[in-house]
């Protein structure tokens, strides 16, 4: 059953970024405990020093086509 | 006979504020404030075309609908017919209803067409379409025009196992006109315990094809898209900039990464999801207005702590 109550929460978010409506769960992460039978809302912020999105990243195309993901995924630290 | 419409006509006009379409493009254009644009037309009138953004009331439900769709009554509301003579009716009853600024648009549609500004021509739906959405169309957050957004919408789900197949069936049920899913798995009988995309008859089938049947048969609207493949670095930015959002539904930390990365590149939303034991978590990378993955896990795990 849980596949079925996250899986439909992403088609929820999915709708919401279609149509514009709404608050997504962007910069949000939502937990959900099936024994527990709670919701729960963690806010997250960005990173400035981000590898991938920071003020000092530089990722480009050429980056993800190079990188092994199944080894490292590991960018090197922005300023490297 | 005529006279007296004459008359009724010139008292109601004497009443109501009017403005020249000018005015009104004007007050659309503002960036301040969005104004309330209503169109009073028929709905054959309507689907020939209507001002941009305006919402579509027929004359004759315009008292019944308007407390529903416009609850501020102090707000400016625009209305507009064809040539400007409806509408001024229309705003005296919206005076009635108490709404304290009610504008008719003179010369209507009309003028608005022949001072040559750009309009609207709504999609065109088909009787089963009508019904098959019919419920969209009473919310005001969707409607028309949000049913529209759904079908001109690209996602693409990244696998078509536990959380794919309850996204991919609501979207689908829902309209979503385009949906990718890549999976490079074949169905086996100890997913569908979870896996409701997939039935018994379809196992050993890809699962790519198992969910096109199954979503052909909720909503032919759909274009289902099956990327039988693993997800990888050489294929992941292709894919992702044929869709407008991705869903990931894969459980492991390298398409984490990689999916991340290529949206991070690409300016595309994910909307992650993910399921360990009782507990799931959702959220939305999107990139410039909130973290991405690697703002929250700039590495991975070491792999004795990762769960699969």
């Amino acid at each position: 059953m849980l596949p079925g109550v996250i899986g439909v929460l992403q088609a929820t978010e999915v709708i919401k970024l279609i149509l514009g409506q709404g608050d997504p769960l962007i910069g949000r992460l939502l937990t959900f405990d099936a024994l527990e039978s709670s919701f729960r809302v963690l806010r997250v912020g960005r990173d400035a020093e981000c590898p991938a999105c920071g003020e000092h990243a530089h990722l480009d195309a050429s980056q993800v086509k190079d990188m092994d993901y199944q080894i490292s995924c590991a960018l090197p630290i922005a300023g490297d | 006979m005529a006279r007296k419409y004459d008359q009724l006509f010139e008292t109601v006009r004497q009443n109501v504020d009017e403005v020249d379409v000018h005015a009104l493009k004007a007050a659309i254009e503002s960036t301040s404030s969005k104004p309330i644009v209503i169109d009073v037309r028929e709905r054959d009138e309507w689907e020939q075309g209507h001002v941009p953004g305006a919402r579509f009331i027929p004359r004759g439900f315009l008292e019944m609908r308007i407390e529903e769709q416009v609850p501020e009554k102090d707000q400016p509301v625009y209305l507009y017919c064809a040539g400007g003579v409806r509408s001024i009716f229309a705003a005296q009853a919206l005076q009635q209803l108490g709404y304290e600024n009610a504008i008719s648009v003179s010369g209507g549609f009309g003028s608005w067409k022949d001072a040559g500004y750009r309009f609207d021509i709504p999609r065109q739906w088909t009787p089963d379409q009508r019904q098959r959405y019919s419920r969209h169309f009473l919310i005001p957050e969707v409607g028309e025009g949000g049913q529209g957004k759904l079908l001109d919408a690209k996602v693409l789900m990244i696998g078509a196992g536990g959380l794919g197949s309850p996204a991919a069936l609501y979207l689908a049920a829902a309209g979503v006109g385009k949906i990718g899913i890549v999976d490079s798995d074949e169905v086996d009988l100890s997913n569908l315990q979870r896996q409701i995309l997939h039935s018994t008859a379809r196992v050993g089938e890809p699962k790519t094809e198992s969910a096109r049947t199954f979503i052909n048969q909720l909503n032919s609207d759909v274009e289902v898209v099956g990327i039988q493949e693993r997800l990888n670095a050489d294929n992941v930015l292709d894919l992702v900039a044929d869709y407008d959002i991705v869903v990931n539904g894969a459980d492991n930390f390298a398409t984490r990464y990689l999916l991340n990365d290529a949206c991070v590149v690409l300016d595309k939303p994910i909307v992650d999801g993910s399921i360990f034991r009782f507990e799931g978590q959702v959220t939305v990378y999107k990139p410039g207005e909130g973290p991405c993955y690697r703002c929250m896990f700039p590495e991975p795990p070491p792999a004795d702590l990762a769960p699969t």
